[in-house]
């Protein structure tokens, strides 16, 4: 069953306008929010359960009690850049409920008094930009943004940042980098962003669907939101569904739902006459899950990692089959060899030469000592980085390659050629 | 004093200061450890995942250079894990790498071939087609990059952004295709700008002047002082039978760090042979009379002569006491090589004093306390004078005035010029001229005071020029008559001093 604790009101024409967000109760939150203290807020997040909806998972209440105790500037930062290949969440969140990520927003800076924040977005979603800015103005002009925001004597100002479209802005300091209008290049950790982070200030950087959670959290209580999902994956999610389903599309269900539901009950299931084959569970970067593994998945958490998954960003990429395995992964090698940023040696290198090599093997070029070759470079890019652009490249080859080695074989020993349809599911 | 902490690198125990990198302390214990991008005079940038160290308790290897040791730590980097990943760590940084050491200007003193030869000489696992990247590529005047060879360890991106703060290096594009470059129209031009030579682990960043001279296991390698200016720099000279090659700048917390300028880099070319004033000579308006220095200084005649002195800040502090001591003036005047800029600092090394050792001139002079007087005042003085003696600078490209005040010292009845130099206005004078072949700082032992007031000693190195005396050994000659000179300490230790190339590599 679909539960749409964010997604609710997205039907809604006028719920994009300030005015259909306040007769949805939009903005209620806020004041609600700001008759608390700030400690009581993050405390409220932190006993939700909420996790993070960027990709890493990690518990935001405890991102936000990282902060230093003090009276330095700090500054809120929305990652809206949606890189993710196959993620498609946060796009519908800005152009149907932009206010509900606004409303979370100021909330959240609140939590952690922040005085400035910033939306990240990637320079491709125009219509995103257009919306928010949109929104914006009318938060400004009704006083829910700007100086002593409803007589609370707590002033803010947000602002949108336009990315030029690259996956590794969308990494927390790659993203920082960027905005402080420099390469967009992850920076070495420590310092975390918590203590040195935009402009060596104290930064939390959190995800688009994170922020926007925040708002039912402080609506309806940490407890209620708790008891949705499973014990440590609590609310909801919104997942997004591509690949071959026969409704693709974002579907927001509590955490623990299983797959095949997933599939088959919310996206109409396969394309008739199409066998499931494999599939993704989070986004790219997450390794595939054998036709047998989905049976047995959940999206949640723990169930995806306990399946050597992850839940990451909640891209579901559903696979029949009708596609090679091989042509896909050659388009993920492609993909993380195109967007490396370059500076660590194991993933600029890595990337390229995982890339090469699956692309030889695709074009009928390969050799068997190639699938070990594979092995053996992922296991040395792997959480040798500054950031986890090269987990995420390494990860998907070695589960591509151990789990569908006989396709890979039946590339090499029969010279089969790249069939048409690559691109057709990533 | 900052807090002491212990902790063990490869089973030995050692104590650092609290805040200590596990890389600083690797280097305190004399532990080896693969590195490219760290560099102590930059910044970390954490980019070759080189230095990985494993660390008891935490499965993830660690980079040395960003983890600082904490009270207790057992650290190594001997494990097979560890080994591993090193191995593995080059092999990324060579599977794009053109491996043209044969042609290649830094073979011999290359970070990654050495740590080749270390922890690699294995078949590649590449067979893959390398990213061909821009070979020839001209950074300005002074340097060129192949972007190929490069490693993008980013030292040279992080010197022009910290150290020169000139920008002029970026890395551009990104991935495998990543490439340092310059922007267009904004060449790698600044003062500092061949210290990326220095710093870039591989041959991707060459000197244009050096390139393609020398083999540098062909070269000894010498400690000195920078002669460029009063900052007193601390450099290797790099030489042959031949003569010098170049400088690069040898570490001093306290004075240059691990830098130098490139003008100071130029230093040397004033040592070679070549040009060099290789006896010593009588001019007189009808003739030219050459003769060994010996000769010259016996008949000179110095008796009840009333005896001018210029003195410039290249001599040694010994130097200038034996002169001061040895000689009743008349009066000294100080040459500077510009009093217009002579005070001038860049803030950073260069200064406007063109001199190593104007302090050590001042203190010998204030010492006994003599007078001074500023060259200007020659002008009027010359007249009174018999005999001018003029302790010339060493190197004649960094005093702009020098045929103007050539000019005005071939007024002096007699004039006695020492320097390692000559000049074609001394060679035909009216009146009479003498030119002793002086010796340059590579040939001579004594002491330099840089600007702050820094005791700096340099040693004899070698001797380019034989007839060459250092004004310490003039003044033995003329008050003992002798040409035997070892009796004077600093050369009899410039006898035995013969410096081999230690080290290997850069830092
Ligand atoms: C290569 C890379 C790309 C990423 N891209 C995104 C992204 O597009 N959007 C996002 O929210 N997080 C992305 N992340 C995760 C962020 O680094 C960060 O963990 C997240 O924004 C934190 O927000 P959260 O705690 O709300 O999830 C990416 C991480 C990596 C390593
Ligand atoms: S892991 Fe890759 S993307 Fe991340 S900082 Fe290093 S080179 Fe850049
Ligand atoms: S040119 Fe040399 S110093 Fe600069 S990044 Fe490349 S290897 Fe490093
Ligand atoms: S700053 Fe002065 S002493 Fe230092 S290298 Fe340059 S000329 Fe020589
Ligand atoms: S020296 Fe530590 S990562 Fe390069």
């Amino acid at each position: 069953m679909e539960h749409k604790l964010l997604t609710e009101h997205y039907n809604k024409d006028n719920y994009k306008s300030l005015e259909g967000y306040k007769q949805c109760g939009g903005y209620e939150t806020l004041k609600l929010a700001l008759n608390k203290q700030p400690k009581e807020l993050v405390e409220m997040v932190k006993a939700s359960g909420l996790r993070g909806r960027g990709g890493a998972g990690f518990p935001t209440g405890v991102k936000w009690s990282f902060l230093p105790d003090n009276n330095e500037p700090r500054y809120l930062l929305c990652n809206a850049d949606e890189g993710e290949p196959g993620t498609f969440k946060d796009r519908m969140m800005m152009e149907k409920a932009p206010h509900q990520l606004i409303e979370g927003m100021i909330i959240s800076a609140f939590a952690i008094q922040s005085h400035k924040s910033y939306i990240y977005i990637r320079g491709e979603y125009t219509d995103s930009i257009s919306i928010i800015e949109q929104a914006l103005k009318e938060a400004y002009k009704q006083g829910y943004l700007g100086k002593n925001i409803l007589n609370s004597g707590f002033d803010h100002e947000m602002d949108i940042y336009v990315g030029a479209g690259a996956y590794i802005c969308g990494e927390e300091t790659g993203m920082i980098s960027s905005l402080e209008g420099k390469k967009g290049q992850p920076k070495l950790k420590p310092p975390y962003p918590a203590v040195k982070g935009y402009l060596e200030k104290p930064t939390v950087v959190n995800n688009v669907e994170t922020l926007a959670a925040v708002v039912p959290i402080v609506r309806d209580g940490a407890e209620k939101y708790k008891a949705i999902g499973t014990e440590r994956s609590a609310g909801t999610k919104i997942f997004s569904v591509s690949g071959n389903v026969v409704k693709p599309g974002n579907y927001e269900v509590p955490l623990g739902y299983p797959l095949m539901d997933m599939i088959n009950k919310l996206c109409g299931g396969l394309p008739p006459g199409r066998k499931l084959k494999a599939c993704i569970p989070g986004g790219s970067s997450a390794p595939v899950l054998t036709a047998e593994e989905c049976e047995k998945a959940c999206l949640d958490y723990e169930n995806l990692m306990d399946l050597g998954s992850m839940l990451g960003s909640g891209a579901i990429i559903v696979i029949d089959d009708s596609n090679s395995m091989v042509d896909i992964l050659s388009v993920i090698m492609h993909f993380y060899h195109h967007e490396s940023c370059g500076q660590c040696t194991p993933c600029r290198e890595g990337t390229g030469w995982l890339d090469q090599i699956v692309k030889n093997i695709l074009h009928g070029k390969g050799r068997l000592q190639d699938l070990d070759l594979i092995q053996n470079i992922s296991q040395h890019m792997m959480g040798k980085t500054i950031c986890a652009l090269s987990d995420a490249a390494a990860l998907p080859a070695i589960s591509f390659v151990t789990k569908f080695k006989n396709e890979f074989i039946d590339y090499i020993q029969q010279n089969k050629i790249s069939s048409d349809n690559l691109n057709q599911v990533v | 004093m900052k807090k002491m902490i212990k902790c063990t690198i490869n089973n030995y125990p050692v104590e650092v200061e609290e805040g200590t990198t596990i890389i600083q302390a690797f280097k305190k214990l004399e532990q080896e450890i693969a590195h490219y991008c760290w560099h102590p005079g930059l910044s970390i940038a954490g980019v070759c995942r080189l230095c990985m160290v494993e660390i008891e308790g935490n499965n993830k290897l660690q980079i040395a250079c960003n983890t600082v040791v904490q009270d207790g730590m057992v650290i190594t980097n001997q494990s097979q894990k560890v080994k591993d990943t090193v191995r593995w760590g080059l092999e990324f940084h060579l599977i794009n790498h053109p491996l043209d050491c044969p042609i290649c200007d830094q073979a011999g003193e290359c970070v990654l071939q050495e740590q080749y030869m270390k922890f690699g000489a294995y078949q590649p696992l590449m067979s893959e087609d390398k990213v061909k990247k821009r070979k020839v590529v001209d950074l300005g005047s002074k340097i060129v990059l192949d972007t190929e060879r490069c490693i993008l360890c980013a030292r040279c991106t992080r010197f022009t952004d910290e150290i020169s703060k000139t920008k002029e290096l970026g890395i551009f594009n990104r991935g495998d295709r990543s490439e340092i470059g310059i922007f267009k129209n904004k060449p790698l031009e600044n003062d500092y700008a061949l210290n990326t030579v220095d710093i870039c682990p591989v041959g991707a960043l060459t000197s244009k002047k050096f390139r393609f001279q020398q083999r540098v296991w062909y070269l000894k390698k010498a400690p000195s002082v920078c002669t460029g200016c009063s900052t007193g720099c601390n450099i290797d000279v790099y030489y042959n039978e031949e003569g010098l090659w170049r400088i690069r700048p040898r570490h001093n917390s306290s004075i240059n760090q691990y830098w130098m300028c490139d003008k100071g880099r130029e230093t040397f070319k004033h040592v070679n042979p070549s040009g060099r004033l290789k006896s010593s000579f009588r001019h007189t308006a009808e003739q030219t009379e050459k003769m060994t220095t010996f000769q010259a200084l016996q008949t000179l005649k110095l008796d009840s002569k009333k005896i001018g002195l210029v003195l410039t800040g290249s001599y040694t502090c010994e130097e200038y006491d034996a002169f001061l001591d040895f000689f009743q003036l008349h009066s000294i005047y100080h040459w500077k090589n510009n009093p217009k800029n002579f005070e001038d600092y860049d803030n950073f090394l260069i200064r406007g004093d063109k001199n190593p050792n104007t302090k050590g001139l001042l203190e010998s002079i204030n010492k006994r306390q003599l007078k001074l007087e500023d060259c200007t005042q020659l002008e009027q003085n010359i007249s009174h004078l018999d005999l001018l003696i003029v302790c010339a600078p060493e190197n004649h490209k960094l005093y702009p005035c020098l045929e103007e005040k050539i000019n005005l010292f071939l007024k002096s009845k007699e004039l006695v010029w020492i320097s390692p130099h000559s000049h074609t206005l001394l060679q035909k004078p009216i009146n009479t001229v003498w030119t002793i072949p002086s010796k340059t700082y590579f040939e001579k032992t004594g002491t330099f005071i840089n600007h702050h007031g820094t005791r700096q000693k340099i040693k004899a190195v070698a001797s380019i020029v034989d007839s060459a005396r250092s004004l310490e050994e003039i003044i033995h000659i003329l008050k003992t008559g002798q040409t035997d000179l070892t009796q004077i300490a600093s050369i009899r230790d410039k006898m035995k001093t013969n410096y081999f190339m230690e080290q290997k590599g850069s830092l």
